[in-house]
């Protein structure tokens, strides 16, 4: 039987997949262009994020029991879903790259400075490896706590920072303008498009398709109210200029946080109820990579090519992440065109393809279902 | 085929989960409780004192101490060109590693602080060990004497002027100065950061020697230091920090004492509650002025004279005294910084900023040489509402005797 998941699942998949890298690597790099507008960078992007969602829901509905690949493949032919697939792979493996930046510098840089860069990558390797090899049901149901502990994690923060916030930090508004406010909003418009185009995977095992839209909709808007208090947090309580001079500004936020006299320094927290959200982002992209990279042999089970897929997506991370300088310019620089290239073009290319060879993809359609 | 490599996978994940990876045990660890920074020998280097808990002879605050060395902590003194060489000449010759994370204090000497303490911030919060909730304090005094001096109840001297910052929301002597918010005025364009000052002064009175009066020497917070950019421009006293703590932080209460009209000889205490700053800039023809209008409440906490507050013409003219008082207190502190030490730590570009984005943009660059120049109007407003516990005025029944 086909693996499925619930709606609800689907829905905590899109948050922890934007959730780990959104509230703070992200919240660095726009800091570091528009300041205090961080947050209306991030209410921006995610009306992005949505209108894309949209569009890949779009889509997939036209053929709901394939992923953006199959549908390719059944509008232009076997060779033009091996390249979406490709496409697909490049993506979660270029993804890949930030999203151990996550990882690596949350866990390295302030709790274990001692440890060697490739520990980190051999254990997210093992651990996404493992996690994916019993499929995206596991991931899924794994993200549902993840949804709980971002709660926890937003709550206790909120507690240890509120009395140092400062609403002054947040005005004025669109300092820097409204053009280079919404340009920096791609920052965090990656972080959607993981989503997105995971959504374009996986959609399909997605139980109630009625419901797809109305689910893919409320994920985005909870990941909003998840999101949305870090930008104002750090502006607010770090100060602008504080939240752009670190790399990971969620962690500075983490480490000036206190309740009272014993509960201070919240990085351990941080890490304990963020794990959930970058595993999920881990094993999401290797999900999604290996289901790309099985499409693009032509293979029936994705579970043959974790392993390569893995030591590709790992090799990639560790090259990336090997030097902060370069991890820092990746990010910031060729991920995000790449993944505004592919997460925007792609979609709109099978869409498009899809209304001009609406027959062919309507037939075909027919056909099965007579068969 | 595939058991074998399930096995092989949960053997590695779990030599990988074992947290093993920069462990350090408790007992190999030297816990800094404050560091105090001075001048080094040589131009341009640090000194770095560790004060350093003796666990062993440091259990609570009467404890009979274990450890048998009588002292609950060890001071430990490092130098060299950077903070991180003088750090690391500490542990040659400490037996234990030593760790920062419980850190409350940084103390700087004011010889240092003149000649910049931006390489000071740039250490303390580029380091992972350290809190951002460390208090920051500038000392006249050298630092290591300063982080070596036993102060209060306390056995070490890091938790106690910990303790003394803890507890100074009452009096408002010296603004409470975390190394995040010097971060954040540092890095600020239109803010100057301000430093809490601590210096040491005899008040603790020796119990075998009681006749001596107070000869055992103690950490007093003592104002704050103002800087511009990173360099420490001056000093404010008590007294003018108060004023200051008004422009940039949330006071609850303070505490004014004023000479009774009738008895000048005699004082009359008021607490000041809900007390609220606004501040609010204005941009007229290019010129930038700013309105400051003070606004409290107030209570009668002790009378030297025959009070009672059912004599309004008496609170009304204890309310203008007060007033008087207070808009001279905050005129003089805001002159002395525009006039004498030149910087902008009572945030007033910030608010500027906040209210004229556009304009601020014009003149950001030039704000430093501005900010002296720009006119701030003090309206004062205090009305006495409350006299605690007592209606009618404290007198002597005997009134041929009697204070009047």
């Amino acid at each position: 039987m086909k693996v499925q998941i619930s709606n609800g699942m689907f829905m905590a998949l899109i948050i922890n997949m934007i959730y780990a890298k959104a509230i703070g690597v992200t919240q660095g790099s726009m800091a570091r262009e528009i300041g205090g507008d961080i947050w209306i960078a991030t209410l921006i992007a995610t009306v992005q994020g949505a209108a894309i969602m949209f569009l890949v829901i779009c889509i997939i509905r036209r053929m709901p029991e394939g992923d953006l690949i199959d549908q390719s493949e059944r509008i232009l032919g076997k060779w033009f879903g091996k390249f979406i697939a490709l496409v697909t792979f490049l993506f979660f493996l270029a993804a890949y790259g930030p999203i151990m930046s996550t990882f690596i510098y949350h866990l390295k840089d302030y709790f274990l400075p001692e440890a060697p860069t490739l520990l980190f990558i051999i254990a997210a390797f093992l651990l996404g490896a493992y996690a994916i090899y019993f499929g995206v049901e596991v991931i899924a149901r794994m993200a549902l706590i993840g949804v709980f502990s971002i709660i926890a994690l937003n709550i206790l923060l909120m507690l240890g920072s509120l009395s140092e916030f400062d609403i002054r930090e947040l005005r004025p508004t669109f300092q820097m303008g409204l053009i280079k406010t919404v340009w920096a909003s791609r920052h965090h418009n990656t972080d959607w498009a993981m989503a997105t185009i995971m959504a374009g995977i996986i959609l399909p095992m997605v139980n109630d398709k009625k419901t797809w839209g109305r689910m893919g909709f409320a994920g985005i808007g909870y990941g909003m109210i998840f999101i949305i208090m870090w930008p104002i947090l750090e502006a607010g309580v770090l100060s602008p200029e504080t939240a752009a001079q670190y790399i990971v500004s969620c962690m500075q936020m983490a480490r000036s946080a206190q309740i009272g006299q014993f509960v201070h320094r919240y990085e351990m927290i941080m890490i304990a109820f963020f794990a959930l959200s970058i595993l999920t982002q881990i094993m999401m992209s290797l999900l999604c990579a290996s289901v790309a990279m099985q499409k693009i042999i032509g293979l029936k089970d994705y579970r043959k090519v974790i392993i390569p897929t893995a030591l590709i997506l790992s090799t990639f991370g560790y090259w990336i992440n090997f030097d902060k300088n370069r991890a820092v310019d990746f990010l910031e620089g060729w991920w995000v065109y790449i993944c505004h290239g592919i997460a925007i073009g792609m979609p709109l290319m099978i869409l498009g393809l899809g209304l001009i060879f609406k027959k062919k993809l309507k037939g075909k359609k027919q056909t099965k279902e007579v068969t | 085929m595939r058991t074998w490599f399930k096995w092989l996978l949960l053997l590695s994940i779990i030599a990988l989960l074992t947290s093993c990876v920069g462990k350090r045990e408790l007992n190999d660890l030297a816990l800094v409780m404050a560091v105090g920074i001075d001048k080094g020998k040589e131009d341009h280097s640090f000194k770095v004192t560790a004060q350093i808990a003796r666990p062993s002879d440091a259990r609570g605050q009467t404890g009979a101490p274990s450890g048998q060395t009588g002292e609950p902590i060890l001071s430990i003194v490092g130098e060299g060109e950077s903070l991180f060489a003088a750090i690391r000449d500490l542990s040659s010759f400490s037996s234990r590693n030593v760790f920062w994370a419980h850190n409350q204090v940084i103390v700087i000497n004011e010889d240092l602080a003149k000649e910049g303490i931006s390489q000071i911030i740039d250490f303390f919060t580029r380091n992972p060990e350290l809190r951002m909730r460390t208090w920051v304090v500038i000392t006249p005094e050298k630092a290591s004497t300063l982080v070596s001096t036993v102060t209060g109840l306390e056995m070490i001297p890091g938790e106690a002027i910990n303790k003394l910052f803890r507890y100074t929301q009452i009096s408002n002597i010296a603004p409470r100065t975390e190394i995040m918010d010097v971060q954040a005025a540092y890095l600020s364009q239109s803010s100057q950061p301000i430093i809490a000052r601590a210096t040491i002064v005899e008040t603790n009175i020796s119990n075998k020697k009681p006749e001596k009066g107070p000869t055992i020497k103690q950490v007093d917070l003592a104002g704050a230091g103002v800087f511009r950019e990173d360099r420490l421009v001056g000093i404010l006293k008590p007294e003018e920090t108060r004023v200051l703590n008004l422009f940039t932080d949330e006071l609850n209460s303070g505490v004014v004492t004023t000479p009774c009209p009738s008895q000048p000889e005699r004082s009359t205490s008021v607490e000041l509650r809900d007390q609220v700053l606004e501040v609010t800039p204005h941009y007229i023809k290019g010129k930038v002025s700013f309105t400051a209008n003070y606004d409290s409440y107030a209570l009668v906490v002790e009378a030297g004279c025959p009070f009672t507050i059912d004599d309004e013409e008496q609170v009304e003219e204890l309310e203008k005294t007060m007033e008087k008082e207070l808009k001279k207190e905050i005129e003089g502190t805001v002159k002395k910084l525009q006039t004498e030490y030149k910087t902008d730590v009572l945030e007033l570009g910030k608010v500027f900023h906040n209210e004229y984005p556009g304009h601020w943009n014009e003149i950001a660059d030039k704000w430093t040489e501005i900010f002296p120049t720009v006119n701030i109007k003090v309206s004062v407003n205090v009305e006495v509402r409350d006299s605690v516990l007592l209606w009618e005025e404290t007198n002597s029944g005997k009134k041929e005797k009697s204070a009047n």
